[in-house]
């Protein structure tokens, strides 16, 4: 079992739970030269669902979430990460 | 063949065949040619509006909700059915308060185009919101 602590868990449960998902996949999509519907079409879901995902109105389930971060050849932790409201983490 | 191309072509079988079975069930000629065509136009338009992924492997049922457009509609049924369910309750209060023993059936009708109504309106609204 692949189960590794590589968080900051200096956060209280309180402060985690005020805390927003933030992603970077819009930036390593077009890093990778993909367009929306390329990568919705590897990780099967809709354009609608990656521009929702890239703005951050739609939270991803685990599974999407690792789908994406494998398309996008990058750690899940380093695609999506908890950040305060309007402000770095 | 691409894997859109077989998609296309079973959705096309399906159209004939559901044509072919209103025809066969008494439906005049142009009406089971227009209800097929129009039934073909719907899988060409479903893998674009963003509601639907083409899964090719799930072979008849190719057509799939993703795991957003799942969470909108479900979201959208339930606040159908709460709506509903709620302006069945006033419905049978104000049937009780009046002292009616009976609700009349076309009632349900009413009740039932409201849930439609709202179940349709939440969709819309949750897609615009996420948009």
């Amino acid at each position: 079992m692949r189960c590794e602590l590589t968080y900051d868990v200096s956060y209280t449960l309180h402060r985690v739970a005020t805390l927003n998902l933030d992603n970077c996949v819009r930036q390593l999509r077009l890093k990778q030269d993909l367009t929306q519907e390329a990568l919705a079409a590897t990780v099967g879901v809709t354009r609608q669902t990656i521009i929702a995902v890239e703005k951050g109105k739609f939270v991803p389930s685990v599974k999407l979430a690792l789908q994406l971060a494998a398309a996008l050849g990058a750690p899940v932790g380093k695609l999506f990460w908890l950040e305060r409201k309007g402000g770095a983490g | 063949m691409n894997a859109m191309s077989t998609y296309y072509l079973s959705r096309a079988a399906l159209c004939i065949g559901f044509a072919t079975l209103l025809i066969i069930s008494g439906a005049e000629l142009w009406v089971g040619i227009l209800a097929g065509l129009l039934t073909f136009g719907w899988f060409l338009l479903a893998p674009r509006i963003g509601r639907y992924v083409v899964r090719h492997e799930a072979g008849v049922a190719a057509l799939h909700r993703d795991e957003r457009a799942q969470a909108i509609n479900n979201a959208a049924a339930r606040n159908g059915f709460v709506v509903a369910m709620l302006a069945a309750g006033a419905v049978v209060v104000h049937a009780i308060l009046r002292a009616q023993s009976t609700v009349p059936v076309d009632v349900l009708e009413w009740l039932m185009l409201l849930g439609i109504v709202v179940y349709s309106a939440s969709d819309i609204w949750m897609r615009r919101r996420q948009a």
